[in-house]
């Protein structure tokens, strides 16, 4: 059984906590365990923060949010019309000697809390495919979900968010 | 749950009790409550993290922050940090700088 979640995100302000909404409803549904739940809504957090902040610069822009899930895997997907980011590509690991640094966590964040992640530039939108196991699920770790149904859903993003990551070609 | 914090101070030691969740939206409240402590001549900062149900990586550039505005001298100490937030505060080595305790008096 796949099901599917719509909303409307009207500031970027509201993204973190609609978000939770949304992990929280379909982790309810799916059976998923508390803290699998905790890391997928971090997991989706800091996509989406990155989305507002880097990919649209805090401007205005479309984030297209769909959750669901089948008999083994909840999945969350995350499109936007930003420049093309893959997550994957982005140096995420934080360095293991001297000072943290302020940036650079987030992606890390997002990519090590999920059972598996996805990233396809699609029609010219990034689309990001977050995956968990559920209890009891068939599949092992690291093997893709294939394809499950989706729900697209319109937002408006215009405010800021602020979290780490970076669109194009350059680094910081 | 919206992001609430409540300040202490006594001495040199500033103590700063989390409640709720801090996401990207409530890591500007939480700068702000810290650039607040700037004027205090602080050797600690503690912060009661038993009600902090969730952090981002936003929260976790609040903890370089204070490193930054209190000045490397000030120690930091996470008293009670949930299991779910100190994952995350491990996974990203913030545990090496700073002092991560069990509750008072467990």
């Amino acid at each position: 059984m796949t099901t599917a979640v719509r909303l409307r995100l009207e500031r970027a302000d509201d993204v973190p906590r609609r978000l939770a909404e949304v992990v929280a409803g379909v982790a309810r549904r799916a059976g998923l365990a508390e803290r699998a739940a905790y890391r997928l809504r971090l997991a989706v957090d800091e996509l989406a923060t990155n989305v507002v902040t880097h990919g649209y610069h805090g401007g205005p822009g479309r984030l297209d949010v769909a959750a669901g899930y089948d008999a083994d895997w909840v999945w969350l997907r995350l499109e936007d019309d930003a420049p093309p980011f893959d997550p994957r590509s982005h140096d995420s690991a934080p360095a293991l000697d001297g000072p943290p640094r302020e940036g650079g966590y987030g992606i890390f964040l997002a990519l090590t809390n999920v059972d598996s992640f996805d990233y396809a530039r699609i029609g010219g939108r990034n689309r990001s495919t977050l995956l968990m196991r559920r209890p009891g699920a068939r599949v092992p770790a690291g093997v893709d979900a294939g394809g499950v149904d989706t729900v697209a859903v319109d937002s408006a993003v215009t405010d800021d968010g602020g979290t780490d990551g970076q669109y194009g070609t350059g680094r910081r | 749950m919206a992001f609430q914090t409540r300040t202490h101070v006594e001495g040199d030691v500033a103590s700063i009790k989390l409640v709720g969740e801090l996401d990207s939206r409530a890591a500007h409240r939480f700068n702000g409550v810290i650039a607040e402590l700037t004027a205090q001549p602080l050797t600690r900062l503690v912060l009661l993290m038993e009600e902090l149900s969730y952090m981002s990586s936003a929260g976790l550039r609040c903890l370089v922050f204070a490193h930054q505005k209190l000045g490397r001298g000030v120690e930091i100490v996470l008293v009670g940090t949930q299991q779910a937030v100190a994952e995350t505060i491990n996974l990203t080595g913030f545990d090496r700088s700073v002092v991560m305790q069990d509750p008072l008096g467990t």
